[in-house]
């Protein structure tokens, strides 16, 4: 029997002010799959990934989590359906500390009522949570640091932490490895793949390591449209794809 | 101490820096409140009950300015509904008891807020502070023109006390003092609470990234709605106590000069902090107390040069600099 589709989108299109960016734009992630969006600059991977998530909304087309259509849904509501995201830039509270941020990403998980007024207890499973999650990411000694005062590797590391609090069916990385350099890539990949163990995950990317390393599957987006999508190694034999983004040998 | 027994840690204050010794000026200023004014004269009393009153009414500012993002140059309108409410209900219809004036000054301050709010709250940033003048400029010439309810330019004057239904209370500075004291720790210390929640928190992240605290899974619009109501709830408390401080309202209460007044208060004083807006207000009142004292025709080009030379010398307000001094 067929897995539920954690996320599907169905025939997508996004124009800005008549300048389409991608028209039809449809597939399905599987329950558990880690996809990679890749394609060449500018190509409208962010806008997709903003679309999924509710940032920006679709022109046409219809975006489904689970067997619900999340289309008009705004991106608060999404994340209680179990769709988290990262950034391709850091967007962290750079005037609250370390633990704020990672507190502030627990507690967005909750009811208004919680969120808004239920004091976290040291004995809290939250507390106890964000503490595991600051250890996991090795920020632990600096929970008191302001996050602007943390290094560019530590921000990004924050940045995917942040986005994983609210422990997501279906998460969605755009760049996560944007300006690392090549051990912290290598680190942060590790980190990914450990901590989205079971759940659904679109990444998009343009290091190939990355995308080989941590994809079971590649969608391919490209001149407005998906031109591919398969295995990583049917990607790999596929002679567009090659052509357009891996370059031809 | 058991783990059960551990204090609970809201956002905020779980890395806060030592509770006593940030309470030392909170003890020092309150000891001074309760019992230095009976012994200042009339004049300077006075002066220290508009301070309180200004304080409510910037601290309720800083709620939605500070903590929010939320840069409204409106906020008069709800001081003046609240302080026309009141007014109207006692001179125009006789009805004087505190506990039907305020509750209704307060619902109706708050009912106003609700209707502003889901307009003004549908724009962001500098559309945000258009809005909100638009809306109270719209109050003020409300009251400006609807002469036989609010009395026009002549606003409404007569002499106001706040009828508590308590035998043997007679009213003079001094009580009226204590009167505005007790709003003003209940207030400060509502505020504070409110801040000290998750609640605040989230007004901070909303402040500095509000796409994340949407994708975060927080309903980033309707936490600031609530707080555009909360803050004008307390803009609502101090309009009223004005009314039966000063004694009379006139439009000028709800329009652009006075919410841009209390603005500056709250820069001046530091955004974000409740208590900066509190030496805000302190800082002006008594800057324009002296101006009136020798120079009263030059108090718009003082308080227009604090304003340039805060903006140049004082960003961050004061309670940044004290706050960096007491932590040295």
């Amino acid at each position: 029997m067929d897995r539920l589709d954690a996320l599907r989108a169905d025939k997508v299109s996004k124009s800005f002010e008549g300048l389409q960016v991608f028209s039809d734009v449809s597939f399905a992630l599987k329950s558990g799959e880690r996809w990679a969006l890749i394609g060449p600059n500018g190509a409208g991977k962010s806008t997709l990934l903003n679309i999924l998530s509710g940032v920006l909304a679709a022109t046409s087309g219809q975006i489904w989590i689970g067997a619900e259509d999340v289309t008009r849904l705004p991106m608060h509501r999404r994340l209680h359906l179990g769709l988290s995201r990262s950034y391709q830039l850091n967007t962290l509270f750079p005037r609250l500390t370390v633990m704020e941020n990672i507190l502030l990403a627990l507690n967005g998980h909750s009811s208004l009522k919680n969120q808004l007024f239920h004091r976290i207890k040291t004995t809290d499973r939250k507390f106890q949570r964000m503490q595991e999650m600051l250890h996991s990411v090795g920020l632990w000694v600096k929970r008191n640091s302001y996050v602007s005062a943390l290094s560019y590797g530590e921000q990004r590391q924050m940045e995917i932490a942040m986005s994983l609090a609210s422990e997501p069916k279906i998460l969605l990385l755009d760049e996560p490895n944007a300006g690392l350099s090549e051990s912290e890539s290598t680190n942060m990949v590790e980190m990914i793949r450990n901590v989205t163990e079971g759940s659904t995950l679109l990444f998009s990317a343009h290091d190939m390591d990355v995308v080989f390393s941590l994809a079971d599957r590649i969608m391919v987006l490209a001149f407005g449209k998906i031109v591919a999508q398969g295995t990583c190694s049917e990607i790999q034999c596929n002679s567009l794809v090659r052509e357009i983004y891996l370059g031809s040998e | 101490m058991s783990k059960m027994e551990e204090p609970p840690l809201s956002l905020a204050t779980v890395t806060g820096p030592g509770k006593l010794a940030g309470l030392i000026p909170y003890i020092i200023t309150g000891l001074l409140l309760l019992f230095l004014p009976p012994f200042l004269p009339d004049y300077y009393q006075s002066l220290l009950v508009k301070v309180l009153i200004f304080s409510i009414f910037a601290m309720s500012l800083d709620l939605i300015m500070g903590y929010a993002g939320l840069p409204s140059l409106g906020h008069a309108a709800f001081f003046g509904f609240a302080g026309y409410i009141g007014g109207i209900l006692m001179l125009k219809y006789d009805i004087n008891s505190f506990w039907v004036v305020m509750p209704a000054s307060l619902l109706g301050t708050v009912a106003l807020a609700g209707l502003f709010g889901i307009i003004a709250l549908r724009v962001r940033g500098i559309y945000f502070l258009l809005v909100t003048f638009a809306l109270g400029q719209l109050l003020f010439y409300i009251a400006w023109y609807w002469r036989s309810m609010t009395g026009g330019d002549d606003g409404l004057v007569g002499r106001l006390t706040p009828q508590l239904g308590i035998p043997g209370i007679t009213w003079d500075p001094t009580i009226f003092y204590y009167f505005v004291l007790l709003f003003f720790v209940l207030s400060f210390l509502a505020m504070r609470w409110l801040t000290q929640l998750p609640f605040g928190t989230a007004l901070k992240g909303i402040e500095q990234r509000e796409l994340r605290m949407e994708s975060l899974g927080y309903d980033t619009w309707t936490i600031k709605y609530l707080i555009y109501i909360i803050g004008a709830l307390f803009a609502g408390l101090a309009g009223l106590l004005f009314v039966y401080f000063n004694g009379f309202i006139v439009p000028r209460n709800l329009g652009l000069a006075f919410s841009g007044q209390v603005m500056f208060m709250v820069i001046l004083g530091g955004a974000a902090t409740l208590y900066g807006p509190v030496i805000g207000c302190a800082i002006i009142l008594i800057l324009e107390y002296i101006a009136s004292l020798y120079f009263p025709e030059r108090w718009p080009l003082l308080f227009g040069s604090a304003f340039i030379l805060t903006a140049m010398f004082v960003r961050g307000g004061v309670a940044f600099y004290l706050d960096r001094f007491w932590n040295r």
